[in-house]
């Protein structure tokens, strides 16, 4: 494989793509050149387009072009509910599965003491100026069930508290469809302490 | 380095990060083999059973192999129970785990490091005396690693008398002094680890927090930082 020049350098960038390695980069690299030069150009375009435009909504944090992504511009949404999610395409995944109607806020991470990452770098400054408006009704904390997960679904819980804005944290536990015999125990016993009455 | 096959250790996950698509590579702390590091491949996967019990605080029977230095998890049960993590508690457990990571060099073997780390996190998870639960765990470490303070006798070699005062110097420890932060009285309630009084425990936290910032030449805990920014931000109303 030819490493120097400009086709080592495009195949060298392509790795940088999640799942991509040598070998697929490769490929993608030879498809573009040989076959698809004008699908290249609009790729190539896109990507700097994207790049530029780009950021983050001044409401949700989310990826948006514009300063108010489309799901903070929709009037027909309830402003008072707000989801709390941990990166840009859970917000997507939540939104496919349409059982929610309210807006969201994108964290862009999670609280890690142990990476240095905290209350500030999650942008929570934003989250608390917006409960102290008091347009907030309910918090639905959607972040990941892991202890990073949990412990930033803590704090936010807390600081919902003070200022009397109700917040609940998704369930976890048997997925539908799941039988029993083949749910690791951790899960089992998370499912057994949120038990539901019926 | 031959195959090393270990089953069913006593651990707990001290940290965990992202490894590739779908695995991980932790951070675990055994009872008999120290702290090391482990790949676990495949757990991120949908199907995966691992995935919710690999996570810091709880106690595990892992296995693993391998000839390398960082070997792979073969497989993992939980030992006990959960233990629940609440509040301020929880953010304490991430201290703690980034204690015994600064502290503890690899495949250096501390038993009784690992028994005091489980005692710790249930005196956490009971979250009535969380202080108490850290300073002992604190004093217990420094201990067993070498860095143990002499907490009866001054630097000259007197016992410490409860009604005087006492200046204290990492390098050499405590000389009397008349101005001295810490009281006689103090030095040894903390010797034998009794935090019921306040005042005991305001002043042991001063000590240790000394003597940890000393032996980690001026590298922060982060844990730290993080811990007091959400204090601060949860107690300002």
């Amino acid at each position: 494989m030819q490493k120097n020049g400009l086709l080592g350098q495009l195949i060298q960038s392509l790795c940088c793509l999640p799942g991509v390695g040598p070998k697929t980069a490769q490929r993608m690299a030879f498809q573009l050149l040989q076959h698809n030069r004008n699908g290249a150009r609009l790729l190539a375009e896109t990507l700097l387009r994207a790049i530029d435009e780009i950021g983050y909504c001044r409401e949700c944090r989310t990826l948006t072009e514009d300063s108010l992504c489309g799901i903070c511009a929709d009037n027909s949404r309830d402003s008072s509910l707000i989801c709390i999610v941990e990166n840009p395409a859970d917000v997507w995944i939540i939104d496919q599965a349409a059982v929610f109607k309210g807006r969201y806020f994108v964290l862009h991470g999670r609280l890690s003491p142990l990476d240095g990452i905290g209350p500030d770098e999650l942008g929570l400054d934003i989250l608390e100026q917006r409960l102290a408006t008091g347009s907030v009704n309910e918090l639905i904390l959607a972040t990941s069930s892991t202890v990073e997960g949990e412990a930033t679904a803590y704090f936010i819980g807390e600081l919902a508290g003070k200022y009397h804005v109700q917040a609940s944290r998704i369930a976890h536990g048997v997925p539908m469809g799941g039988e029993l015999e083949f749910i690791d125990s951790g899960t089992l016993s998370h499912a057994f302490n949120g038990r539901k009455q019926i | 380095m031959t195959e090393t096959a270990v089953y069913l250790q006593p651990a707990f996950i001290l940290q965990h990060r992202k490894y590739r698509e779908t695995s991980l590579i932790i951070d675990v702390l055994t009872r008999d083999f120290g702290r090391l590091s482990l790949v676990a491949k495949g757990v991120k996967k949908s199907k995966s059973k691992t995935a919710g019990v690999l996570q810091p605080f709880i106690p595990l029977l892992i296995s693993y192999l391998g000839k390398a230095e960082l070997k792979t998890l073969t497989d993992v049960e939980i030992a006990q129970p959960l233990m629940q993590l609440r509040g301020l508690a929880f953010y304490c457990g991430f201290y703690v785990n980034e204690l015994i990571s600064r502290f503890l060099h690899k495949y250096d073997p501390h038993p009784e490091v690992f028994a005091d780390y489980h005692e710790c996190l249930s005196r956490l998870s009971i979250g009535s005396d969380i202080e108490a639960a850290l300073r002992i765990f604190e004093l217990n470490l420094m201990d067993h690693i070498g860095y143990g303070l002499q907490l009866e006798y001054d630097v000259n070699g007197a016992s410490i008398n409860p009604s005087k005062h006492y200046a204290f110097n990492v390098r050499h420890g405590f000389v009397e002094a008349a101005d001295g932060y810490f009281s006689g009285k103090v030095l040894l309630a903390i010797k034998s680890r009794a935090f019921t009084d306040p005042l005991v425990l305001s002043e042991a936290k001063m000590l240790m927090r000394t003597v940890i910032d000393t032996h980690l030449q001026g590298k922060p805990l982060k844990s730290r930082t993080v811990i007091n920014k959400i204090s601060s931000t949860l107690k300002n109303e």
